[in-house]
């Protein structure tokens, strides 16, 4: 593959840092968009934390600020778009962009042992149009009426035209077709590039899982978003030019807003697993290199990746229950659903396999794995009782929904998008962050979060539905409100927690420690290139000999008096056996 | 690596960009689908279909429309195997015969908007029945028109000599757009007129 040709490096300043065509330089333009927008989504989850434990009290600090109409008090429509931005920023603008963005253009040509994407000017292409929909999420809130108010979900009748009139509503609509498109885009060159770019010698079975899980999201994302695409364009169609795909009965159409869940979740199901997929990924390869020990079971966490990117597509049902579905489907979904906890577990006992008994390096990235492990899975157990038809109907539109989604898609893949930024960070920017500070940041975060969304699945199990602007107008909930506050205050503390994080992040980019070629002693490809590395990542593409997880084999120790091999490092067997021969002969000849 | 003896370079990554563009239609391809399957849940809830009252969609004029988009595939492709044999000045001929078979194909499609429009089928007066035929004619329409232009550019490139048999890799992928939106016509088609 000496075909990938060494493109010298551009010199324009606009080629160079702005539509640059780099995967290492789009990947930190994705970073930088994914964690603004991060920031964003944050702050609106303060404010319905804020909301929850002291309803109608003016937002301190910044309330009259940016409400300034209602006196700095978050009024039920303002309350509407905080936490339907809450959710979709979180998870188009901001999950998206760091985990499948950042390092899916990051790691995938580097752990391949690429020279660039399969197509660089559509990776480049599709950052920027990324940003053409962040920028028309923030404008959606200088539209009258204010931005999208219809739920995450953007269910009809209220995401229609009665639910929902303003301007701001149709443009995130739009915003989110536009974001599929940046997304398809980039899909389309990392299933290309993995298919079409590896080096000699890196067979499937000796990539790195985290290319796994990120080609087999790429897989879904390309298969999948165009769907939510079809049924955002029949939505705008439905608001803008008097279709009637979604409105029913009494306002005159024969349409169908159930038709929109089926779209939304057809999509919606397998984008859980597209948040996830690149998660598990990284984990796994994390808790192998800081175990010191070969990821346990390497074909069977790929198998089981595998069989979650197909089982993905026939479970979304299980988010219907309640939509007065044939009992004989929701079977069906049921019993799929169920079923795709079985692959999940394997990679859940694949992990514990391969920390079990490894010598355990406590570094920050580990601990973020370690944590991903721990988060993911108490929302992977809660998930039980949701895919369970007898269950789910009770606890449908609850708290407990929201505690089990944001366990493993807000916990779960941030706490690993934080693994992988403090794990690449030393490859990306050269510098090393300040482990003091990440330690502290991973603690205050992890134990926050799990009281956070611990905390809302109580209130849940306790009947506090979903997305109430005041839950104490009901008395039946109104003891909830001392849990409430409490988790409030827990969210608050996450919320700054992360401020550890913000300065470290700064701090180590200016002012960090030089960093080394391979600070993690750890053998895929990308560790082999200086740090950063230079434009064309290799010089001389690899050939690659071993899978990514050689560590802790005993005649490597003897040999090299090292416990990890490169994937390209070909063992001094030939010399070794020389020398031997040679003590050999001196012996005889004594 | 260096051991590997590269016989056809340019074939390597006329094959990768014509992966990238399998994957792109694959893509594409789920997004004509929903529009398809919500046809499909709307449709099999419809106790009569067509609706009372809502006109009958006529059949012989897109049949006719269907027979000669399949005639501008056909043409597309011999151009493109003209090309590939090495008769490069032969190619703007049949890709402007193409485009001209795709722009008779959209003012068709123009032709029975207009005639169901008369008989009172209107976008947003129609029900879901005038949605579903108006919302997935036009989505399709408008790739047909990205074709054209497609197609126009394709015709430039080729006048001025730009493609030749051992570069072809543009001309193969714009043929398999223009495939791929003649078969999403003939199952849409099918669909929404003969079913």
């Amino acid at each position: 593959m000496e075909l990938q040709h060494i493109h010298p490096e551009p010199t324009s300043f606009l080629k160079r840092y702005v539509f640059s065509e780099d995967h290492k330089y789009i990947a930190k333009q994705f970073i930088w968009a994914g964690l603004l927008f991060l920031l964003f989504g944050g702050i609106l989850a303060m404010a319905i934390r804020w909301q929850w434990a002291y309803p109608g009290r003016e937002v301190p600090a910044v309330g009259k600020l940016l409400l300034p109409r209602s006196g700095g008090v978050i009024t039920p429509a303002a309350y509407q778009t905080v936490f339907t931005m809450h959710g979709l920023i979180m998870i188009f603008f901001a999950i998206t962009p760091l985990l499948i963005g950042a390092f899916g253009n990051y790691c995938i040509p580097l752990m391949i042992g690429a020279r660039d994407m399969a197509f660089p000017k559509l990776n480049m292409l599709s950052f920027w149009i990324f940003v053409l929909s962040q920028l028309m999420v923030l404008a959606s809130f200088g539209m009258q009426l204010g931005s999208a108010g219809a739920g995450w979900t953007t269910y009809p009748p209220l995401s229609t035209n009665v639910g929902t009139p303003g301007h701001g509503q149709t443009l995130v609509i739009a915003s989110l077709f536009v974001t599929g498109i940046a997304t398809i885009m980039g899909g389309i060159n990392y299933v290309t590039t993995v298919i079409r770019l590896r080096a000699p010698g890196m067979t499937y079975m000796r990539m790195p899982l985290t290319v796994w899980g990120l080609w087999l999201t790429a897989i879904l994302n390309v298969l999948f978003v165009p769907v939510l695409g079809s049924a955002g364009l029949l939505l705008i169609f439905d608001r803008t030019f008097g279709t009637e795909f979604f409105v029913a009965g009494a306002a005159g159409g024969k349409g169908d807003p159930i038709l929109f869940q089926h779209l939304f979740w057809i999509f919606g199901h397998p984008e859980v697993y597209i948040l996830i997929l690149p998660a598990w990924g990284i984990v796994s390869d994390l808790v192998s290199f800081f175990a010191r020990k070969p990821a346990y079971w390497y074909k069977g966490s790929v198998y089981a990746m595998i069989a979650v990117t197909v089982l993905s597509a026939v479970v979304y049902g299980h988010h219907m229950f309640v939509t007065g579905m044939n009992p004989l489907l929701g079977q069906g979904f049921m019993l799929f659903t169920l079923i795709i906890s079985v692959p999940a577990e394997i990679l859940f006992l694949n992990w514990l396999h391969t920390i079990w008994k490894g010598s355990i390096r406590l570094t920050v990235p580990m601990l973020f794995a370690l944590g991903m492990v721990f988060v993911f899975g108490l929302g992977g157990l809660t998930g039980i009782f949701l895919g369970t038809i007898s269950t789910d109907l009770y606890l449908h539109d609850t708290m407990f929904v929201v505690g089990h989604f944001h366990f493993t898609m807000a916990a779960a893949s941030f706490i690993a998008s934080f693994a992988a930024l403090y794990f690449w960070f030393p490859k990306m920017f050269g510098r090393e962050m300040n482990q003091t500070l990440g330690k502290l940041h991973f603690w205050s975060s992890i134990i926050t979060i799990t009281l956070v969304f611990g905390g809302q699945m109580i209130a849940g199990y306790s009947g506090q539905q979903r997305r109430l602007w005041d839950p104490y107008q009901y008395t039946f909930l109104e003891h909830l409100r001392g849990l409430n506050k409490a988790t409030s205050h827990a969210a608050f503390a996450l919320g700054l927690s992360q401020i550890f994080f913000i300065v470290n992040f700064f701090q180590s980019i200016f002012a960090g420690k030089k960093a080394e070629k391979n600070p993690w002693k750890v053998g895929t490809l990308e560790w082999e290139l200086p740090s950063p590395p230079p434009y064309h990542n290799f010089d001389v593409v690899p050939t690659v000999v071993r899978g990514p997880h050689e560590y802790a084999n005993p005649e490597v120790m003897k040999l090299l008096g090292r416990d990890w091999l490169n994937q390209t490092e070909q063992l001094p067997e030939a010399s070794a056996a020389a020398g031997e021969e040679e003590t050999g002969k001196a012996a005889a000849g004594a | 690596m260096a051991s590997v003896v590269e016989l056809r370079p340019r074939a390597r990554e006329d094959f990768t960009a014509s992966l990238g563009m399998v994957v792109f239609l694959a893509s594409w391809a789920m997004m004509f689908s929903t529009l398809f399957f919500a046809y499909a849940f709307v449709r099999a809830r419809a106790t009569v279909w067509p609706p009372p009252g809502a006109p009958v969609l006529p059949i012989g004029l897109p049949a006719l429309n269907t027979a000669v988009l399949l005639a501008s595939s056909f043409t597309f492709a011999r151009g493109l195997s003209t090309l590939r044999r090495g008769a490069r000045s032969s190619l703007p001929v049949w890709v402007a015969l193409t485009f001209l078979l795709g722009a008779v194909f959209l003012g068709l499609q123009v032709q029975v908007w207009l005639s169901l429009s008369r008989a009172g089928l209107h976008l947003n007066t129609g029900g879901i029945y005038g949605s579903a035929f108006y919302a997935m004619t036009t989505f399709h329409a408008l790739h047909v028109a990205v074709g054209l232009l497609i197609l126009g550019w394709v015709f430039i490139q080729a006048l001025r000599g730009k493609y030749s048999e051992h570069n072809q890799v543009k001309v193969q992928l714009c043929t398999m757009f223009w495939h791929f939106v003649d078969v999403v016509w003939i199952l849409m088609f099918l669909t929404l007129y003969v079913l």
